[in-house]
């Protein structure tokens, strides 16, 4: 448990690479860095294979279970709501449901060691303003995650105002270890690439309401010129609209700017499909 | 299909839709101005069918045949027996509505006239003909040799068989055509525009610097270039001068307002790898 008295930040500590067994070692049997993960399905799946893969032992939960109950294949997670004793690092993944965010951040914050870093999507709310809502603040981290982006070999960091360079340092050695570089960026919402990505369907979605083209003929344009891996459309499916919705209501509010209002098809489609 | 292409105008789209044509066993009357501009295009068109025959692509055969499909022409009334025209000349109104106005009074009521604009509007540049219905964009991407796409772009007043015709056409070239209305910036361009714009509104707001965004943009996006480098290869005053069009075609919409950092370079002769300097410094290396 924490308490106020802590003023020194002790994240450094944290010896956050994962053990991994290998042929030469398997007799030894080494004990796996324990992580836990929560937040919005598909991003905490996404998120425990990739650390499974690395070696870690991830522990996970959802604010609200998937429809159907992911298989995976690591054995290295496990599902429980109960963070584990020795947990060295937690990872929250909420865009949607910040109430939910809240609760899942003060629950690390009042059951993890002072040593273990919190590293929370802050796509549509400052990782600043989420490290408000705890005492240690200096643990909690900014990262930019929406569902596929996990698969890129790149992560947005935002430190807050608060983040000492030794938690900075513990992400950046968290994410090697799970063969990811870090750029590290301001804590704006929105951060760099989910700002352009969600403007850019938003767009496409103003484009589809005026009958500019038809959806196919939009991800056509944009993949045969101007060279965009995926169309907007096929990339809105990917992310799903109801986090892209997310992020577009979070700039709007954040920045009080025109160029950010949701396109009433995105939006209709968002809370009625997702 | 038709027999005889008339194009208007030898910058790149004009020759570069010259030589797709020809190869295309298309007859191409080219038009400019005067005979020496002629001459520089038929050489460049000849060069870049040679290096097609140096890359195993076509036979010297084709290159000559090909090279015998194109007359030049400087005066507009002698594309009168063209079926189809394309006008491509530079993105100025005026200009294009005049040489529409010249290809009406010189033309069939009946020949299809088709601009390549990037950013005007069809409608507005086919105002005032004796058969809007015929009027049309066909919207070609660079580099055309080897972008795939083009946006048909159907005016207010266009009919189908208009359409029709241009998607066979589009499709004889080897290119895929998509349907689009005619609004600012068409369809690619407009939806590609906020990571142009948001590129530029992220360094304002200092929250990556332009190598950071650029490379996250490649990265995380898979996008084979960052908006900062897609600038100075475009030239930045070629970025402002189409992302200032397209927010007055939209009538001053928000969404595509151009940002300040856009002109200001403009007006400091940063214009890009042009310039030796752009968003990044080309001078003595490729890197900043």
């Amino acid at each position: 448990m924490k308490t106020n008295k802590k003023t020194t930040p002790k994240v450094s500590k944290v010896n956050i690479k994962a053990t991994k067994t290998t042929s030469r070692n398997a007799n030894l049997k080494p004990t796996p860095v324990r992580i836990f993960i929560t937040g919005e399905s598909p991003m905490v799946e996404q998120y425990a294979e990739l650390c499974a893969a690395h070696g870690y032992e991830a522990h996970i939960s959802w604010n609200e279970k998937p429809a159907q109950k992911p298989e995976f294949k690591s054995d290295s997670i496990k599902i429980s709501n109960i963070i584990p004793a020795n947990t060295s690092l937690a990872i929250e993944l909420t865009n949607i449901d910040l109430l939910a965010k809240k609760k899942n951040i003060k629950r690390f914050d009042e059951t993890l060691a002072d040593t273990a870093p919190i590293l929370s999507s802050s796509i549509t709310i400052t990782a600043t303003e989420q490290s408000t809502w705890i005492l240690g603040k200096h643990r909690l981290v900014g990262i930019a995650v929406l569902p596929t982006l996990i698969q890129k070999p790149l992560i947005e960091v935002a430190p807050t105002i608060y983040s000492p360079k030794e938690t900075l340092e513990v992400t950046k050695r968290f994410f090697q270890s799970i063969g990811k570089e870090i750029e590290i960026v301001q804590d704006r919402i929105g951060m760099v690439l989910p700002r352009m990505l969600c403007r850019i369907i938003n767009e496409a979605a103003f484009a589809i309401t005026e009958d500019v083209a038809s959806p196919q003929d939009i991800d056509t344009a944009l993949k045969l010129g101007v060279n965009f891996p995926l169309g907007p459309i096929e990339w809105a499916e990917q992310i799903g609209l109801k986090q892209v919705y997310a992020v577009l209501t979070a700039l709007h509010t954040d920045l009080q700017e025109e160029r950010y209002r949701v396109a009433p098809l995105l939006k209709q489609m968002a809370i009625t499909r997702g | 299909m038709f027999k005889q292409l008339g194009i208007v105008g030898t910058g790149t789209m004009g020759i570069g839709i010259a030589q797709l044509a020809v190869l295309s066993k298309i007859d191409v009357q080219l038009y400019d101005v005067n005979d020496t501009l002629l001459r520089r295009s038929t050489v460049r068109i000849n060069a870049n069918l040679r290096k097609m025959v140096n890359l195993g692509k076509i036979s010297q055969e084709e290159v000559q045949a090909s090279m015998e499909r194109i007359r030049t022409r400087t005066s507009l009334p002698d594309l009168g027996n063209c079926d189809f025209i394309i006008e491509s000349v530079i993105e100025d109104i005026r200009v294009k509505k005049d040489v529409f106005k010249h290809l009406d009074a010189s033309t069939k009521s009946t020949t299809i006239l088709a601009s390549t604009t990037s950013s005007r509007s069809i409608t507005s540049i086919g105002a005032n003909t004796r058969n809007p219905e015929r009027i049309i964009g066909v919207h070609f991407f660079n580099p055309i040799e080897t972008s795939a796409l083009v946006e048909v772009v159907k005016g207010y007043k266009t009919n189908n068989e208009t359409i029709e015709k241009i998607i066979a056409f589009v499709n004889l070239l080897g290119k895929t055509p998509i349907i689009v209305k005619d609004t600012p910036g068409f369809i690619a361009n407009r939806v590609s525009q906020p990571l142009f714009g948001e590129a530029l509104r992220l360094l304002g707001e200092n929250v990556a610097d332009v190598e950071q965004i650029d490379h996250i943009v490649k990265i995380i996006g898979g996008i084979p270039a960052g908006p900062f480098e897609s600038m100075d290869q475009i030239g930045i005053d070629t970025a402002f001068a189409e992302a200032q069009s397209l927010f007055e075609q939209s009538n001053g919409e928000p969404r595509l307002r151009p940002h300040p950092i856009l002109k200001q370079m403009v007006e400091s002769g940063w214009l890009g790898k042009k310039t030796n300097k752009g968003f990044f410094n080309y001078e003595e290396t490729n890197a900043k």
